[in-house]
């Protein structure tokens, strides 16, 4: 009985993961054609790929967790909510594209984008930042900055950030939150301002 | 026989259309994960309304991006804003999908649905009658989110969409309102919208 509870666990967990993945990058993916940044569109391209091994990985524990013909359906309807986040993620990958094929964004496609009040940013922690080995529940951030981190990239890894994710030099943040804030994220990630104690 | 509807041009600009395709999407998507989570027929017809909303819209928008075109340099800047479209397009899809899963009685696993439930705030359709204190009232003047805590997201007029309603919004009768927002506040704007619930509770 254990395991079973185990198996739901880790069949939930990855289904939450697809679909925030997905979310997201649905996010990076207008805010890359917002900001004709190519850098943006790749980390889209990248989480694509990631979206595509968790499929696989949620399309495996389904598969093996060994139900009974008449829960099928039940199974059959997790299969599907996979499918849809994957197509979902392919579809941020294909708006992303717009920016990799070096077409230059239609003035319509600002306007309609930035009709949204909030804005996506990303961010490189410099070796001199005073976010380095700080949690995020200690930085603060939503508070300093008004900016709150969707993801994090540490090297070819992404993090989903937790309350006690500890920042390290080289982190790549991805952060949303308002246009003002974005330059005080920029500042305190460069090492330019301090963090406030 | 597959019935759909008929696409003929017409004139509208490109951003308000493609506003809408991005809007429209979005908010499926949220329909569509409520619908599936939380066993919603109401919710999950809604999503296969709007899948055939954004489906005129894309047509409409490629014809007008072709009239728009003059030369090879419109051409290249249209097509980027071509492909958002049908990348929008696609993501309503497969909000439709996820709605599907609902309306084909295939069900999503009761565990792997309570897990989300706890995480998912609950999203809601309720249409409102003459009868409920709600009509001529502006959102601003409910204050519905300090009330009972819901936020109207979306409200269904005559056929059409209006995503992310303003304070002046006035409510009028058979509008058809999306809320979200906890179990029981739901549960209350249904009330108040069909007109079971005459008064705001204290």
């Amino acid at each position: 009985m254990a395991s079973t509870k185990k198996l739901f666990k880790n069949i939930t967990n990855r289904l939450v993961e697809l679909k925030d993945t997905s979310e997201l990058m649905m996010d990076l993916a207008y805010s890359s054609v917002l900001l004709n940044s190519r850098e943006l569109a790749e980390e889209v391209q990248e989480l694509e790929e990631r979206v595509d091994s968790l499929h696989t990985e949620f399309e495996l524990l389904v598969l093996s967790s060994g139900f009974k013909p008449e829960e099928s359906k039940d199974f059959l309807g997790l299969i599907r909510l996979g499918v849809v986040a994957e197509r979902i993620a392919d579809a941020a990958a294909e708006i992303s594209e717009v920016v990799l094929r070096g077409l230059k964004p239609h003035p319509v496609l600002k306007l309609v984008i930035e009709e949204a009040e909030e804005t996506v940013t990303r961010v490189q922690v410099a070796k001199k930042s005073s976010l380095i080995g700080k949690k995020l529940r200690d930085i603060q951030l939503p508070e300093e900055t008004g900016m709150w981190v969707l993801v994090i990239r540490r090297g070819k890894k992404w993090l989903r950030p937790q309350p006690n994710t500890v920042i390290k030099a080289g982190d790549v943040l991805i952060a949303s939150g308002y246009t003002e804030g974005e330059e005080d994220l920029m500042k305190l990630a460069s090492g330019e301002t301090v963090l406030s104690e | 026989m597959v019935r759909l509807e008929k696409i003929e041009y017409k004139p509208r600009p490109v951003r308000d259309l493609l506003t809408e395709i991005k809007d429209l999407s979005e908010l499926m998507i949220d329909l569509a994960y409520s619908a599936a989570l939380f066993h919603s027929y109401e919710l999950a017809e809604e999503v296969l309304e709007l899948e055939k909303r954004v489906d005129t819209l894309t047509y409409i928008l490629g014809m007008s991006a072709m009239l728009a075109a003059r030369d090879a340099e419109d051409a290249e800047a249209l097509i980027g804003v071509y492909a958002v479209a049908t990348a929008a397009d696609k993501i309503s899809d497969a909000a439709a999908d996820i709605a599907t899963i609902v309306l084909q009685k295939i069900g999503i696993h009761p565990i792997v649905r309570e897990a989300f439930q706890k995480v998912e705030e609950r999203l809601a359709r309720a249409k409102v009658y003459f009868s409920s204190i709600l009509v001529g009232h502006r959102l601003g003047e409910l204050e519905l989110a300090a009330k009972i805590g819901v936020d109207i997201i979306a409200i269904r007029r005559k056929g059409e969409w209006i995503i992310n309603p303003e304070e002046d919004e006035t409510i009028d009768k058979e509008d058809v309102l999306i809320a979200r927002g906890a179990p029981l506040g739901v549960e209350e704007l249904k009330g108040l919208a069909e007109g079971t619930i005459q008064k705001f509770e204290d």
